[in-house]
């Protein structure tokens, strides 16, 4: 199957392989600045999400994506629902709000607040999984969630899984951008 | 289907096409370097190219490709790769770029990352807009830029840039039009001139055109010779002196 495409490689030089591989690497640097633009756009390290687990059922449900924006100047209120990242914990985990306590503007942080979650599906807050903290601060939240789409996540999940699925998908993607031109 | 104008016999009249402008008459044939029509075929069995018969991409592909092959030979032009090394430093830097701001991104904390990852976002699109722009206006259609430094009696340069596009198959309205298949056309820019181009010899543009079937076998298999003497008429013809023969 390849033998055709490495005889054209070998036939059309190597200016056309760096060409070809530039056709790749574009469009994987094409998506890694999609995907940090979106980021500052909304103010959030990570824009889009997966939830994992059932705890804010039956709003979220396991294998929906989120879309957070973070904007610096809003305040949050109770029941917020957001997604937040305990210094420390790898993953972050999207509870609801459940009380806030405002504190006044300082100088490098437009907004002062102190929050605590709850899931919507737990029968406790939130403390357990602080770490320690006794309340979470603004520069703990990812995002709020402004809108979601249900099962997409799965895919996300079903790569985390199985490793071995996200290589191929490269892969596959990789080998079609070297052989076609456009 | 563009018809020439064959000049009356005389080998020194340049034959125009009905789309090139004014051509200056070459000079006698002993200063008109050798045209590609008169270098013999290489030696050795030709390496056979198969390309998917419905896909015009392709086809247009391994007929600029077996351009440049052509046209590249060493007793031919040497070929000028400018708007390929631009294409290639300007998308190799953007991805570098690219690649940077995300790595910075990853190891630094996001507020502190934030001014340096604008930084590597405009940058990024900057690069990628100028390189569209270039590729769009500058660049176009163009598939081949040679240049032949010969040496008769005084040290003759010629320049030559070739374009091409294809043709679409053209939908007619009414029944009695024919359809055409989708047809190669391939523009020619020709320029000779003295060393440090103190006088103009020759100058020529060409278009001409030709449908994929008459290149190209059922199975996809490309006639690597049909196409070659197909190109060097057309590459002749510009230079200013046989005229091309009518396309079928």
């Amino acid at each position: 199957m390849f033998t055709e495409e490495l005889k054209a490689f070998r036939r059309l030089g190597f200016r056309h392989v760096l060409l070809q591989a530039l056709n790749f690497a574009s469009v994987i640097a094409s998506g890694l600045m999609i995907w940090k633009g979106l980021g500052l756009i909304t103010n959030s390290e990570s824009p889009i999400v997966v939830v994992l687990s059932g705890s804010m059922e039956p709003a979220f449900y396991r294998g929906d994506l989120l879309f957070l924006t973070n904007p610096a100047a809003e305040r949050y209120h109770n029941g917020d629902i957001t997604v937040y990242k305990v210094p420390g914990a790898d993953i972050p985990i999207v509870h609801r709000v459940l009380e806030t306590h405002d504190g006044k503007s300082r100088g490098s942080s437009p907004v002062v607040q102190r929050l605590l979650t709850k899931g919507d599906n737990n029968e406790v807050n939130d403390i357990e999984l602080y770490r320690g903290l006794d309340y979470l601060e603004r520069k703990h939240i990812v995002g709020k969630v402004r809108g979601f789409l249900p099962y997409i996540g799965y895919v996300t999940i079903a790569m985390n899984d199985f490793p071995q699925l996200k290589y191929a998908l490269l892969g596959g993607l990789g080998l079609l951008a070297l052989v076609q031109r456009e | 289907m563009a018809r020439k104008k064959t000049a009356n016999g005389a080998a020194q009249d340049i034959s125009t096409a009905t789309t090139s402008t004014d051509s200056i008459p070459s000079p006698p044939s002993p200063d008109r370097p050798p045209g590609p029509l008169s270098l013999p075929p290489l030696p050795g069995p030709r390496e056979v190219v198969k390309v998917n018969n419905y896909s015009t991409t392709e086809l247009k592909n391994a007929c600029d490709d077996a351009v440049k092959r052509y046209l590249s030979r060493p007793e031919l032009f040497q070929q000028n790769h400018q708007h390929t090394d631009v294409r290639l430093a300007l998308g190799w830097l953007s991805v570098f770029v690219a690649g940077g701001t995300g790595l910075y991104g990853y190891k630094v904390e996001f507020e502190q990352s934030k001014p340096v990852v604008w930084v590597g976002l405009i940058l990024y699109m900057l690069l990628t807009f100028t390189q569209t722009l270039y590729s769009y206006f500058i660049e176009g259609d163009i598939v081949f830029v040679g240049k032949r430094k010969t040496f008769s009696k005084r040290i003759i340069t010629e320049r030559i840039t070739l374009s091409s596009r294809t043709i679409p198959v053209s939908s007619s309205s009414s029944n009695s039009t024919p359809i055409t298949p989708p047809q190669y056309s391939l523009s020619l820019s020709y320029v000779r001139s003295t060393s440090a181009n103190k006088s103009l010899l020759a100058k020529g543009k060409t278009q001409a055109r030709a449908p994929y079937s008459r290149f190209f076998d059922a199975e996809g298999g490309m006639d690597g010779d049909a196409f070659e003497r197909w190109v060097g008429e057309v590459v002749e013809e510009g230079m200013g002196g046989l005229p091309a023969s009518k396309e079928s």
